[in-house]
């Protein structure tokens, strides 16, 4: 290896050239072909159309100059998985998603352009939430989109709300309790900003009854979206701007997040994906945990009061890839356990299926609903009315395949603290 | 509850997990990738060859020199392991101590192994046995006519010969595919409307008397499968293990995997151990190398079940010098001269039986026979004095030691 793979790569034409050429080929030679990654698999185990990670991967990646030799590239989810169980350390997932971004660069997709815009999607529903709710159920109209961009006519849509968060956070009365324990930084992404306010909302009450001050800066798009879309000039801008944002508040404080994916991308995704190599992302990936990762660090340490109420039930959870992929193992698991007379049973399942937006796409609908068939099946099984799981994209996914209600698992830590 | 680290998750670190967690410990079971079981057959190999195939292995055990490490684990801890591994997976391994199963491999050859999985074991076979290997034509990495005419003109160990013929059946694991993985295949085998459309396939083809030799796809979840393939056919059945990836070490390494959730212990896949701090002569905490900035877990004890050259643990850089990557810790046979000889088809390279060097409690050891750390323990493949893969052993030796440390911490812990 003759050259450093963590040059910066701030700039669009930068960030591509590196997708092309650098991050993680430099790991492609420690592949020893063993198909560990193969097995795990969630889009292979269902069609034949992808041909797996380690062939798409590892291997076609020896023969791309620039140019994919094979397009089935495409159907890769990038959930992630074959990165995380890989024994030799190949980055796996990265390569595809590199090469796929080099394979769209010069025809993408409108529809890829507009799934990625999740803070103007926001912005645009909030002020007409009954309306987009409505729209967004309509058949008629989803019908009209399928064929106009795309985006299949049963996949699921963020719900609509009539309050983001930060206008609730602005007009609350002020907290009671006085802090005792310091203060801490919300980020609450796209999603927790406009669709999953509730989920923002509990993370921040439970964080000010655990004795913390709560600070929410304005803050942007992380980008994610663009990234697995494979538009990495947008996706660089929208991270870096993030980061100046969290970093606003304070430069030593912990942040905290209960949106799972947009934590992976600010802790390893941006730098290890698209090459973004700059102070103020390793900064704030260095201080951000997300919230149930926060919560067992906590108990860990002795210091989480465990004086839960009971919850005499049983319901699923299901751990999202990109919280999996941060490799901090499954904590909502293990804080969950906490609460008395609650039984949690882990779905086990690989991935949901929707993957970000991949489960959105016409072309992809059918194999997203295979991915998840198990889990929605196991869901349905162990609980008909709730189910938990940690990021948002795949909350919508479960709840519209399954029709159980699927809620972050900090509403039970919200509930069982007796927070309303 | 005391907590314990353990670093790997391949045979020798789900057993510990396993192990400790029922015993009352907390456990975090750290693993860079999947451990090495589903690369494997799906057996436990105790000893095969002491260098000629072995029929009794826990005798052969028993007799070993005092340099092997299973006479520094004891033949106790190895009976005890295999007495607990089949109790932890009941459904998945059979076998006795003191007899080898000697088993078609994929092949043709005859493959001595202790436990393994009740699918397989048809295929122990006697002189004069009347065998059709049957293999499927979309399925890639099995080639019956290979495995039919090598087994036949192969001597069985008990004596004797087999007769065996083959047979190659049209039946696609999925549309569109011609070259299916075993795993596609066993996944459509646990739905038990393939596996009756499969046994008609071929079921008017097979003469009285004979046993059916399979490839191993018979399901990956559903443990029974292959019993409703045999009875489906009104025939025995075995299968045979096939290269990576092997579905009888995925079952072995699911299960295994299930038990430790189970029992309590918290896995964190996908995290390597690069660093660790320690003070007086203890380990205090390991860090994972996950971006940007690591994360430390620290415990009152460690296991070090991380494999060895195949899977990281053990590197050889280019001047030819070996080290333990995590701890740093002392090799024994680092210094044979030469470490690697020229003949590819020659004897064993000294390499390959470089590793920690073990007390009987499994404490890694320093030169002067100290352990280097107080609170480290070492199980499995980084284990010095022995070749797994050449003597068969390294199931066995991954199985005892895992099950000793995990005994030795519990007592030291309690
Ligand atoms: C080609 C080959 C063929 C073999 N054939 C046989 C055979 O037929 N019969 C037999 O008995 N034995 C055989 N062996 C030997 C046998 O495979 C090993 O002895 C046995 O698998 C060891 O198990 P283990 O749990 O110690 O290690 P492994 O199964 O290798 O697991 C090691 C684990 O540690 C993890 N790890 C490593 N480093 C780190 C780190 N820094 N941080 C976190 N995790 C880490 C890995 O990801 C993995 O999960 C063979 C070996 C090879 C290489």
């Amino acid at each position: 290896m003759t050259e450093v793979n963590d040059r910066p790569a701030t700039t669009a034409k930068a960030g591509l050239e590196f997708a092309g050429h650098e991050l993680s080929r430099a790991s492609l030679d420690s592949c020893v072909k063993c198909t560990i990654c193969e097995t795990q698999c969630p889009v292979s185990a269902v069609t034949p159309l992808f041909t797996g990670p380690k062939f798409i991967g590892p291997q076609a990646e020896r023969f791309r100059n620039g140019e994919s030799v094979d397009h089935s590239l495409d159907y890769c989810s990038s959930c992630g998985t074959c990165t995380l169980v890989c024994p030799q350390g190949v980055q796996v997932a990265e390569l595809n998603s590199q090469a796929r971004a080099v394979m769209k660069a010069d025809h993408m997709p409108i529809r890829d352009r507009l799934v990625s815009q999740t803070t103007l999607m926001g912005k645009l529903m909030t002020p007409v939430a009954p309306l987009a709710r409505w729209a967004l159920g309509n058949k008629p109209i989803r019908t009209l989109m399928e064929a106009a961009v795309k985006v299949h006519r049963d996949a699921p849509m963020p719900p609509a709300q009539s309050q983001t968060f930060q206008s609730w956070f602005a007009s609350r009365p002020r907290p009671a309790t006085v802090p005792t324990r310091g203060t801490l930084v919300f980020f609450h992404g796209c999603a927790g900003g406009y669709f999953e306010v509730e989920t923002s909302k509990k993370t921040v009450e439970v964080l000010e009854h655990l004795g913390y001050e709560v600070l929410v800066p304005r803050q942007g798009c992380c980008g994610l979206a663009q990234q697995s879309n494979g538009l990495f000039d947008e996706a660089t801008a929208s991270v870096l701007k993030l980061c100046d944002d969290l970093r606003s508040s304070g430069k030593d404080l912990t942040i905290i997040s209960s949106s799972g994916s947009c934590t992976g991308m600010l802790k390893h995704e941006a730098h290890e994906i698209m090459g973004v190599s700059d102070d103020r992302l390793a900064d704030v990936g260095t201080r951000i945990r997300d919230t149930m990762e926060f919560l067992l660090d906590l108990h860990d340490a002795g210091e989480l009061p465990t004086d839960f109420a009971p919850m005499p039930m049983t319901v699923p959870y299901h751990a999202p890839c990109q919280l999996k992929s941060q490799g901090i193992g499954k904590p909502a698991l293990e804080v969950l356990r906490l609460i008395p007379e609650l039984t949690v049973v882990d779905s086990e399942k690989v991935c949901c299926g929707i993957a970000g937006t991949y489960g959105l796409k016409k072309e992809k609908y059918e194999i997203a609903q295979a991915v998840g068939r198990p889990l929605f099946e196991m869901v349905k099984a162990t609980n008909p009315d709730l189910a938990l799981c940690d990021t948002e994209t795949c909350r919508w996914q479960i709840e519209q395949s399954s029709g159980v209600k699927t809620v972050h698992p900090i509403w039970m830590i919200h509930a069982a603290y007796g927070l309303g | 509850m005391s907590r314990v680290v353990v670093i790997g998750a391949g045979l020798a670190g789900l057993v510990a997990a396993n192990r400790l967690a029922a015993g009352g410990a907390k456990v975090v079971l750290l693993s860079k990738g999947l451990g090495g079981l589903q690369l494997g057959q799906g057996t436990i190999d105790v000893f095969g060859y002491a260098p000629e195939r072995v029929s009794n292995p826990i005798r052969t055990v028993q007799a070993l020199p005092g340099t092997h490490p299973y006479t520094r684990v004891g033949a106790t801890n190895l009976l005890a392991g295999l007495a607990y591994l089949k109790e932890l997976v009941p459904d998945l391994l059979v076998g006795d101590p003191e007899a080898n199963y000697q088993l078609p491999t994929a092949v043709g050859a005859i493959r001595p192994t202790c436990l393994a999985q009740p699918s397989m074991v048809a295929g122990n076979l006697g002189a004069g046995d009347r065998v059709v290997i049957v293999g499927l034509r979309q399925l890639k990495d099995f080639h019956p006519q290979l495995v039919a005419e090598n087994l036949a003109r192969t001597d069985l160990p008990s004596g004797g010969r087999a007769k065996v013929r083959h047979l190659l059946v049209d039946f696609p694991a999925r549309e569109g595919e011609i070259d299916s993985s075993a795993l596609t295949y066993a996944r459509a085998f646990d739905d038990p409307g393939v596996r009756e459309r499969f046994a008609r396939a071929f079921i008017g083809e097979l003469e009285s008397d004979e046993i059916v030799g399979l490839p191993a796809v018979l399901g990956v979840s559903d443990p029974n499968a292959w019993r409703h393939v045999a009875e489906k056919l009104g025939h025995p059945v075995f299968e045979i293990p096939l290269p990576p990836p092997s579905v009888p070490g995925i079952r072995l390494n699911e299960a295994l995997t299930a038990s430790a959730k189970a029992a309590g212990v918290r896995f964190v896949p996908g995290t390597r151990v690069f660093d660790f701090r320690a003070s007086d002569r203890r380990v205090g905490s390991v860090t994972i190398a996950v971006e940007p900035a690591g994360r430390e877990f620290a415990a009152d004890a460690f296991v070090l079940a991380g494999g060895g050259f195949e899977s990281g643990a053990l590197e050889l850089d280019s001047h030819g010098r070996v080290r333990e990557t995590l701890f740093g810790l002392p090799l024994e046979g680092a210094d044979a001269v030469p470490l690697i000889h020229g003949d590819y088809w020659g004897g064993e390279q000294p390499l390959f039986t470089v590793g920690v060097r073990v007390g009987s409690d499994l404490k890694p050891l320093d030169a002067s026979g100290k352990p280097v750390y107080d609170n480290l323990w070492a199980a499995g493949g980084i284990i010095a004095g022995s070749a797994g893969w050449a003597e068969k052993c390294g199931d066995g030796i991954a199985l005892a030691s895992a099950m000793a440390a995990a005994d030795s911490i519990l007592k030291e812990l309690s």
